[in-house]
């Protein structure tokens, strides 16, 4: 259960960017998947599979739905991000922790300015950990699609960090 | 096979992945070393990858997972009890009732050991002064058994120390029997100390010299 929400709450967190929608999105999800638990056949594919699929399909609404009234970066929100990211890697040294929040801040900054597509095969691949397989289940669309989606992603991201200044190793 | 810009740009995360097959390495490798946009594309790529990599997992909020579970399978009634013995459950944690036992056993062993009868016991038996009575007389209970002990471990030092050297004495090299006197009466007194049983009297007894038959 606990390795499910940490999971899935990861997945909304790294799509949407703000811990508060992260939260709420991950409780729809899990209130979904009770609720149509039913339909879940082991033949289509795992149940991780299944549920970051569940997941997939909210935060798209998600999307759409507040396409509106999004901003894309407020200091509310990079204030209370900052203090996730210091929580994720508090048994660092201080300067250390100031470091890698910076980084990721930057990185999940370039992410959310990626289009949904490409964002969300890039989350899936790269920080969920899904194959090229999986990910082609959880979208619905074919290899090729997905290959070329993570592809254009990877190249959009690093150009993004690029032009942000985050420096290469 | 040779590669152009375009397909190196089109399977570079397949290149990252390791998704290529050797042919297909081959040729990227081939161009990406003479391509120096190629080139610094990877490297970019490559680096940004490596950042989105090292983005550790968010933990979730603290009452996410309780609010999941109430949300789903709706909140948890509170036990019927829980508030008659509430006062109770801070007690029986593991921790604290493994102290608790401890202190009651602590508490058993030193009546038992000041004379004290557990499984009698009464009010009156715990006065201070009860207590400390019995924990006197306990004590030299003790101390009079423990110095009957030592005495009686002298004594029985005492009679190995006396028994030793006779037993640890070499046995006497064997003389020609002298010729038998018929006027000369058998020493019976030195055969009779040289039997260990009876040496052993005279060492408890204290006596030295034996007067001849009355020992008998």
């Amino acid at each position: 259960m606990r390795r499910h929400t940490r999971r899935v709450y990861n997945l909304c967190y790294r799509f949407t960017g703000q811990p508060h929608d992260a939260e709420d999105l991950t409780q729809e999800v899990f209130l979904r998947v009770y609720r149509t638990l039913a339909s879940y056949k082991a033949i289509h594919g795992g149940f991780t599979t299944w549920m970051t699929s569940v997941t997939r399909n909210l935060l798209i609404d998600h999307y759409r739905r507040t396409k509106k009234d999004r901003v894309t970066s407020s200091l509310d929100e990079e204030a209370t991000m900052s203090k996730l990211e210091e929580k994720a890697s508090a048994a660092r040294r201080p300067d250390q922790i100031a470091v890698a929040g910076e980084l990721s801040m930057q990185v999940q900054r370039a992410l959310g300015r990626l289009s949904p597509d490409l964002r969300e095969a890039v989350i899936l691949r790269d920080l969920q950990g899904l194959d090229y397989r999986e990910i082609q289940d959880v979208l619905e669309v074919p290899e090729g699609t997905v290959k070329s989606r993570i592809n254009r992603g990877r190249i959009e991201l690093a150009r993004l960090l690029e032009q942000m200044g985050v420096r290469r190793e | 096979m040779i590669w152009k810009c375009e397909q190196i740009e089109e399977r570079l995360s397949e290149h990252l992945d390791g998704l290529l097959d050797a042919p297909e390495r081959a040729a990227f490798g081939n161009h990406v070393a003479e391509c120096a946009q190629c080139r610094m594309l990877v490297a970019q790529v490559g680096g940004a990858l490596a950042q989105v990599h090292r983005l550790e997992m968010v933990e979730e909020p603290l009452g996410l997972a309780t609010a999941i579970l109430d949300a789903t399978l709706g909140p948890r009634a509170p036990k019927k009890n829980w508030k008659i013995f509430g006062w109770l459950q801070p007690v029986l944690q593991p921790r604290m009732a493994m102290g608790f036992a401890t202190v009651v056993l602590f508490g058993v062993v030193t009546l038992q050991a000041v004379g004290v009868q557990v499984n009698e016991i009464r009010l009156s038996d715990l006065h201070p002064v009860k207590l400390y009575h019995a924990s006197t007389r306990q004590a030299h209970l003790i101390y009079a058994r423990g110095e009957k002990f030592v005495s009686d471990l002298r004594v029985v030092y005492e009679i190995q120390s006396r028994l030793r050297p006779a037993q640890e004495e070499p046995p006497a090299p064997q003389q020609p029997a002298p010729k038998a006197n018929p006027q000369d009466k058998p020493n019976r007194e030195s055969n009779w100390l040289n039997d260990p049983a009876c040496r052993l009297c005279v060492v408890t007894t204290g006596l030295t010299s034996v007067p001849g038959r009355s020992m008998r």
